[in-house]
């Protein structure tokens, strides 16, 4: 390994480790004010700048709270359960923020000061998007870890919830993912970006609409988000797989779950989304990345969303969710992706009649599915006694 | 849409609303900073948290006027132990329901404000650790002596003790109590001003009869004496 | 009851799949977020199924009957506050009733419509915020709490005006009420009884439809009617498992009988978590017609009836009871001519509608559990004592 090889690696994944977790520590502000707001409710606004002993401070809508949650996790005691497994107790969080960390560096993002050191290697690995998958399925290996070292009850249902759930989520991930390989011709990250470029986003077409809806369900579940964050179920498992965890160890798990949040959203945004394009870039590169993190926070802001917004399914309708329900569908949506793309779309006529057909078939199935998977769930009457 | 996300998206549609919403509907977002006024800049000794009294009872935001909170003893204008109110009858003593109160008598009695002289509380201590707020002890009163107060900032730093208040931390005035609770304590006042006032009418109408009885005895007795003269003439 | 006996676990619940697996033993509670205060549930589990339940409490005892028994009969009252803490309004009126039973007193026309108003109002803060703590259970991050919160602030401020005190509000009297509600109470609880639709509007408009909670409480935790009956579980349970029973319309207390209201229950023999939920949201809309009338129909007047000073009843045996939120609240009361009562007790709605936990529980999956522990609307204030 030559050392100009090795500058390049750095400079090119050192800001990554800082723009990251950076972003984490503004998104749990941002999570806990969205959340506050559609809650009714303030949220962080009183941690800032002292500007006097006595008070007086520069609050600035409390955006020093996550300095202050981070050091109130940094100096909090470690507390191990006698009986866990000490080891795997320690290693578990390490292992759910490495995997995280280093799909970062996948992302098709072109910061300033990468241009001019490309081809890094790491930037450009061929087979971007498997080695994504293959990565992130580390993550479920760290939380079972965490689940059965802790030597706690609700740890280990959730280790197993986790378990049962990343992996079956998995499937319809990639499947919905190889829409977009299968279009591009390509398992490169960079040139399923570029294939996009302008406003030829794969979310444009029918298929890609449906494979960007399944992609973000099934994205929702792999980082245990709500509705599917049964692993961390708090009205049933207290914590989870993370129960038993305390002060910095949490807090590691805490920032890898919020990386493979940007991890997974970048992914999304890559594929379906247009990755960096957007207006202004052909002046300004630098805009590319700007728009990329941009993307990135509009997919967030939805997960937040969602999370203010609703309860969580049970664990049998989540495997049925995905084995009923996202895998059909994907499997179809492969089929009718293969078609679509073989029909002469010349006339705006004929991209209509894709749409129209397209999505009336994947529109069709899924209520079938759904009629399928749950006949007898409605809203109900009821009468009144005078 | 029915039953394929429709409900979701009414439901995320919903809490858009309320998201937007905060930000302008002082009806949504009912949250009130607790320290100090909504509106206000901050105060100049943010860290110095519990306040003074007075300032507890400027803050409008964190006790209304029909609030209450632990008993307190009431005097009239004046110095407080002349003009005290509580004449240690025992009442709320035993009629407390969770034995919160503890009094103990003076042993000689005391005149205030013209009336007839009448004892007073030695000690009267009421452990709020122990009060549950019921009121009923003012409800029992029959002097209108002890009435809730409104203050709320009573932590302390001792556990054991801390918590008993005595009767000179009891001891608050009338013009306090209007304060606190101004409709309350102006119908008190209006109630008492005519209780007194029939009772004053009562006595004058006693003392009215009295007279006119022992103004006809005495004339019974001087025309009696009249006719004994008469009869020894 | 069920025909398994209490101790050993629902074997055939067990799945035979050749697997050897054992049953795992979690023990949720006391300290449990959902578990509604201090409550255990010892659960075994099979994977996440339930094949047994046992649910232990008792961690809350206060001896309510027994102080009660030793104090004077005004004494006790607000220690009735405490028993369900979100409804004392409902607690003290079944009191108060039983008491006034004893000596026949003639309670004000004014003092009932408030009384009236008053439960009214109660069960919209208690349908509210078990609506709230439900979804909470079902996973929703305290959004529909929260948004129940808000509204419930507005009731318990006008609690707090009328009596002093938001929760424990210690307000009933025998014969009446404390004291009169002061100036301008009745427009404030009109505005809130008027915007409170609105609120409910949304309230189903965020809930009602929602996939999620249609298929986590459809078809879970079924009560059918007869065992709901023989179990003698009342309130919107057993009208949510189809039986149409309702104390404001069998009993007829207090003016009950002036105004027009609907009791919705649920057709079917289902009895789910679904229908529970439901009614109790169709509920709080009849409840705001009552309101709505009171508030039309009061008059001045005197609030507190001719109660005796001190209050002595002749040895006599009572039972008053109410349509509390959560069910049956009764106070069963005897007297032996002392200004204590001789026997002092209480028909707690939680603690009776909890005895069918297990029947509805066995077979479901564990997060089921929680939320059927939810649909019950238990407050272990009441089910202790």
């Amino acid at each position: 390994m030559s050392p100009d090889l090795v500058r390049d690696i750095l400079i090119a994944t050192v800001p990554l480790m800082v723009i990251f977790p950076t972003l984490f520590a503004f998104t749990t502000w941002l999570e806990r004010k969205a959340l506050a707001r559609i809650q009714n409710r303030i949220g962080p606004n009183k941690v800032g700048v002292p500007l006097t002993r006595y008070g007086g401070r520069f609050s600035l809508f409390g955006l020093g709270q996550p300095l202050a949650d981070g050091i109130k996790m940094l100096f909090k005691e470690n507390i191990v359960p006698r009986d866990a497994d000490r080891l795997f107790h320690l290693l578990a969080p390490i292992l759910a923020l490495i995997p995280a960390m280093l799909v970062l560096c996948f992302l098709p993002i072109e910061f300033p000061w990468t241009e001019s050191l490309l081809p890094v290697q790491a930037f450009l690995l061929d087979g971007a998007v498997i080695f994504f998958f293959a990565i992130t399925g580390l993550n479920t290996l760290a939380i079972f870890m965490a689940g059965w070292a802790s030597r706690n009850k609700y740890s280990l249902l959730g280790g197993m919830r986790a378990i049962a759930q990343m992996v079956s989520y998995e499937i319809p991930l990639v499947l919905s993912a190889v829409v977009v390989v299968m279009m591009v011709g390509s398992l490169n990250a960079a040139e399923i970006a570029n294939a996009q470029a302008g406003w030829n986003w794969f979310v444009f077409t029918p298929w890609g609409l449906a494979a960007f809806v399944i992609f973000f369900i099934a994205s929702l579940a792999e980082t245990n988000r709500s509705p599917f964050d049964l692993p961390e179920a708090e009205s049933e498992i207290i914590a989870g797989y993370f129960t038993e965890y305390s002060g910095f160890k949490f807090a590691l798990f805490f920032l890898g779950e919020y990386i493979a949040m940007f991890a997974i959203s970048g992914l999304a945004v890559t594929l379906f989304l247009g990755g960096g394009a957007g207006p202004g870039i052909a002046t300004l590169p630098w805009l590319s990345a700007m728009w990329f993190i941009a993307k990135i926070f509009a997919l967030i802001a939805v997960m937040i969303w969602l999370r203010g917004t609703l309860p969580r399914l049970r664990v049998d309708q989540l495997m049925g969710f995905a084995w009923k329900f996202l895998l059909p569908l994907s499997i179809l949506n492969i089929l009718v992706a293969g078609f679509a793309h073989f029909i002469p779309q010349e006339n705006i006529v004929s991209k209509v009649a894709v749409w129209v057909v397209s999505l009336g078939i994947l529109y069709m199935a899924a209520k079938g599915l759904n009629q399928l998977n749950r006949p007898n769930v409605r809203p109900r009457d009821y009468k009144y006694a005078e | 849409m029915s039953l394929l996300g429709g409900g979701i998206l009414k439901g995320m549609a919903v809490t858009l609303r309320n998201f937007v919403g905060s930000y302008f509907d002082r009806d949504r977002l009912t949250t009130n900073d607790y320290a100090w006024r909504a509106g206000d800049s901050l105060p100049q000794h943010a860290g110095e948290y519990p306040k003074e009294e007075g300032e507890q009872l400027r803050d409008t935001t964190t006790v209304s006027q029909y609030s209450r909170n632990f008993p307190m003893l009431l005097h009239d204008e004046g110095e407080a132990m002349d003009t005290i109110r509580c004449v240690a009858c025992q009442i709320c003593e035993r009629e407390c329901p969770p034995q919160c109160i503890y009094i103990e008598k003076s042993t000689e009695k005391m005149e205030r404000g013209g009336n007839k002289a009448q004892f007073y509380p030695a000690k009267f201590d009421i452990d709020v650790s122990v009060c549950m707020s019921c009121q009923i002890c003012v409800e029992v009163c029959p002097f209108d002596a002890i009435v809730m107060n409104s203050q709320f900032e009573l932590s302390t730093s001792n556990r054991f003790g801390g918590l008993l208040l005595r009767r000179d931390d009891l001891l608050k005035s009338n013009g306090y109590y209007h304060k606190i609770h101004p409709e309350e304590a102006a119908a008190r006042d209006r109630r008492m001003a005519e209780e007194k006032a029939a009772k004053e009418a009562k006595k004058k109408a006693a003392a009215e009869a009295a007279r006119k009885k022992a103004e006809e005895k005495a004339k019974a007795e001087a025309e009696a004496d009249d006719k004994k003269q008469e009869d020894t003439q | 009851m069920s025909s398994a006996t209490a101790t050993a676990p629902n074997y055939e619940l067990i799945q035979q799949d050749g697997l050897d697996t054992g049953l795992l033993e979690v023990s949720m509670g006391p300290h449990h977020p959902s578990t509604h205060g201090v409550f255990r549930m010892d659960v075994k589990l099979d994977g996440e199924t339930v094949v047994d339940l046992s649910p232990v409490f008792g961690y809350l005892h206060r001896n309510h009957e027994k102080l009660a028994e030793n104090m004077s009969y005004l004494g006790s009252m607000p220690f009735t506050d405490r028993l369900d803490y979100f409804n004392s309004m409902t607690n003290n009126w079944a009191y108060a009733l039983a008491a006034e039973k004893l000596v026949e007193i003639e309670v004000p026309e004014r003092a009932e419509y408030l009384r009236v108003i008053m439960a009214e109002l109660t069960r919209l803060v208690n349908h509210l915020s078990l609506v709230g703590f439900f979804v909470n259970d079902l996973g929703a991050l305290g959004t529909p709490l929260l948004y129940a919160f808000r509204e419930r602030e507005k009731i318990l401020d006008l609690f707090e005006q009328a009596s002093g005190a938001r929760m424990m509000c210690n307000y009933f009297r025998f014969g009446g009420l404390r004291n009169d509600v002061p100036e301008g109470w009745l427009d404030r609880a009109r505005e809130v009884v008027d915007r409170f639709p609105v609120f409910l509007d949304e309230y189903e408009k965020l809930l009602c439809e929602n996939e999620i909670i249609l298929s986590r409480t459809q078809g879970v935790g079924n009560l059918s009617r007869d065992l709901a009956i023989s179990a003698g579980i009342t309130g919107p349970m057993l009208r949510a498992s189809g039986e149409r029973y309702d104390l404001r319309k069998v009993d007829r207390y207090g003016i009950y009988d002036r105004f027009q209201f609907r009791v919705p229950y649920s057709d079917g023999d289902v009895g789910d978590c679904y229908d529970r939920f439901i009614v109790r949201m169709l509920e709080m809309r009849e409840s705001i017609g009552i309101l709505k009338q009171a508030l039309d129909g009061i008059e001045h007047g005197p609030v507190l009836g001719n109660a005796p000073k001190v209050f002595k009843p002749k040895p006599a045996e009572v039972y008053g009871r109410v349509e509390a939120p959560k069910g049956e609240l009764g106070f069963y009361l005897i007297a032996d001519g002392t200004p204590k009562p001789y026997r002092y007790r209480v028909r707690p709605p939680s603690l009776i509608n909890l005895t069918v936990l297990r029947d509805m529980c066995l077979g479901q999956k564990v997060a089921d559990a929680v939320i059927i522990l939810g649909s019950i609307d238990i407050v272990l204030g009441e089910v202790d004592r």
